[in-house]
């Protein structure tokens, strides 16, 4: 039997730089329109994630993303980073969707590849922060899932992940197809080579519209989204009174939630 | 597996009733944050006069089942398998989706554990149904029988509020910690039903090889959290934190910023992308108070702030300011608190 390469997908998202925030100084909001985009943290990791299966099997790495064209940079960033080949899935009318269509679009995308092997996914990303979907990619192309991985190896048609939980690490095993979704700072993502970068700017991109994938356009955007942003609410505010306490009146607060039972001082 | 196509809205929601509660375990117990989930569906079965429905699946799930009834579900349902002692990303989504179509609930709520938020997202698409995550709010609007579901939005200091209105169920998810729990009755009577299942072996693909149980402190049960922020400059900072924490019996806490940066372990990162906290008291020590770490920590019953800035974000959530830096507040504080110590010593 001839062994195939492996087939890794990576899904990206370009997301705002969550740490470039600026407040404006007449509402006092925090203003994210003059942020720089980067590549959402946690697909870093699952893109590295990928590159070190890469490193020890024959594998090819797809990186891929749906988004307007101003995303192209970063898929360009991706392949110089050691991916062999990059998608963009843009088309107007995918603007809207929540995370039903899009999980949606981005299987059709997978199917299309037809021998794909494992998914990578960022656990979450930075804007939105559902991680809704990596799980509804598996859901859509019927793949096993493991969540919330850290450390992802493969071996003759397996993957064994663990799964970093709140209570524990569990180690999983499961067949491929497959998608993990890949912990932020689970690893630390190798960085760009100028070699690959030249081979990258020669391969190019390759652009999916809805059409190229078999997606009809009414089955996407924000009239096909489940959900809808009804709404925008100010932060909800606790009313505390913010007493100001004086330095030197310390001792006679802490008398005060020592009273009220807040802190109890045991004896050493 | 969902089929390749839209989300197809139903042509008469008003079939789907009742709040259908996910029951997320953990060695054979009920997890803080189902029981949280089990009160948010209580009060808005309340509200429309429809069943709270819970559903629990596990190795043994009686007593989970009688656990749940008593505080607040109508009707519980058990799945019982050998096979399903532990979270399984498939099995799971195929039970609790078939719970869906057999019981036709108008509102699914998911606890937003990890497990939790992997099964909800599954199955809302394979019910192809909308879902909320993360939301700090969830309410029902008794007239119209839409779910209320509002999430912050970081980096702007605002909250959405997400509705599915076609669809059904109305999905969303809330992170532990995020509500109170309810009151548990002893007495209260409820529908119990608890089935065996019979999985089959493509639905058992994934093995689970290991667990290990994590060593450290939980602090979303610690009693009193002191946490810095970037106001404490370098990592060092993180020693007098510390030390003030352990000193009332605590646990430390930092914001992202911090943690990003490797000051400390993620394990003690409080906010939206770490955990949810209502300790007895937090200290915000050089903790600026952006809504990341605001929606972290804004149930605790009293906070003191520390701070440099006596307008930081963080005063506005505080029942006490204390203006100075924190270098110098903290060791106040440990002095003050060792004395007492020593008095209570002598007694």
């Amino acid at each position: 039997m001839i062994e195939l390469a492996l087939h890794l997908v990576v899904l990206i998202k370009v997301v705002p730089d969550g740490k470039e925030v600026f407040v404006d100084p007449v509402t006092f909001t925090l203003n994210r329109s003059m942020a720089t985009n980067i590549i959402n943290p946690a697909d870093e990791n699952a893109l590295e994630a990928a590159l070190q299966i890469k490193d020890q099997t024959d594998a090819k790495v797809t990186v891929m993303t749906m988004a307007p064209p101003f995303a192209e940079p970063f898929l360009m960033e991706c392949m110089s980073r050691g991916a062999d080949e990059a998608v963009l899935i843009s088309d107007r009318a995918v603007a809207g969707s929540d995370t039903y269509p899009t999980s949606l679009t981005v299987a059709a995308a997978i199917k299309k590849m037809g021998d794909v092997d494992i998914v990578f996914a960022g656990e979450k990303t930075s804007d939105s922060s559902t991680g809704h979907v990596g799980p509804g990619v598996a859901e859509f192309i019927g793949a096993e899932l493991a969540s919330y991985s850290r450390k992802v190896t493969y071996e003759n048609g397996y993957v064994t992940a663990e799964r970093e939980l709140e209570n524990g690490i569990e180690e999983v095993r499961i067949p491929t197809p497959a998608v993990v979704t890949i912990l932020t700072d689970s690893n630390d993502p190798r960085r760009a080579t100028l070699r690959k970068k030249i081979d990258a700017m020669k391969r190019g991109i390759i652009t999916w519209s809805l059409a190229d994938i078999n997606i009809p356009a009414d089955w996407v955007g924000l009239r096909s989204s489940p959900t809808v942003v009804k709404k925008m609410l100010p932060f909800p505010r606790k009313d505390r009174k913010g007493e100001k306490i004086e330095k030197e009146k310390i001792p006679e607060l802490i008398d005060n939630l020592v009273k009220s039972g807040v802190i109890r001082v045991e004896a050493e | 597996m969902a089929e390749m196509k839209k989300a197809e809205p139903p042509k008469d929601v008003s079939q789907y009733k009742g709040i259908m509660v996910y029951l997320d375990s953990f060695e054979g117990k009920l997890t803080r944050a189902a029981h949280e989930m089990i009160g948010v569906g209580r009060k808005m079965a309340d509200k429309v006069k429809e069943p709270c429905i819970g559903v629990v699946i596990g190795d043994k799930v009686d007593s989970m089942a009688d656990d749940a009834g008593k505080y607040g579900c109508d009707e519980v349902y058990g799945f019982e398998s050998h096979d399903l002692s532990m979270y399984r990303s498939r099995p799971f989504t195929d039970i609790l989706s078939s719970m869906v179509f057999e019981k036709k609930p108008n509102i699914l709520i998911v606890p937003g554990t990890k497990n939790g938020r992997d099964l909800a997202a599954r199955t809302a698409v394979r019910v192809q149904s909308g879902l909320t995550a993360d939301c700090m709010e969830i309410d029902v609007e008794p007239e119209t029988d839409i779910l209320i579901a509002r999430r912050p939005d970081y980096g702007d200091s605002t909250m959405s509020e997400i509705r599915c209105e076609k669809h059904r169920p109305q999905m969303a998810t809330s992170r532990p910690g995020t509500f109170d729990l309810p009151p548990y009755d002893e007495k209260r009577s409820f529908k119990k039903e608890i089935r065996k299942v019979e999985l089959k072996k493509d639905q058992l693909r994934e093995e689970i090889l290991s667990f290990k149980p994590k060593g450290g402190e939980d602090i979303t049960v610690s009693k009193v959290l002191v946490s810095g922020g970037l106001g404490m400059g370098n990592a060092d900072g993180l020693k007098l934190i510390e030390q003030l924490a352990s000193i009332m019996g605590g646990s430390y806490g930092v914001t992202r910023p911090v943690a990003d940066l490797g000051w400390a372990p993620r394990d003690h990162q409080v906010g939206q992308t770490g955990k949810i906290v209502r300790p007895d008291l937090y200290i915000a020590a050089g903790i600026s108070g952006k809504p990341q770490h605001i929606v972290g920590m804004m149930d605790s019953k009293t906070v003191i702030a520390v701070n440099k800035d006596p307008d930081a974000e963080i005063t506005r959530y505080s029942d006490y300011v204390i203006n100075g830096d924190l270098y110098e507040i903290l060791p106040v504080f440990i002095e003050e608190l060792k004395k007492r110590k020593k008095m209570k010593d002598k007694n």
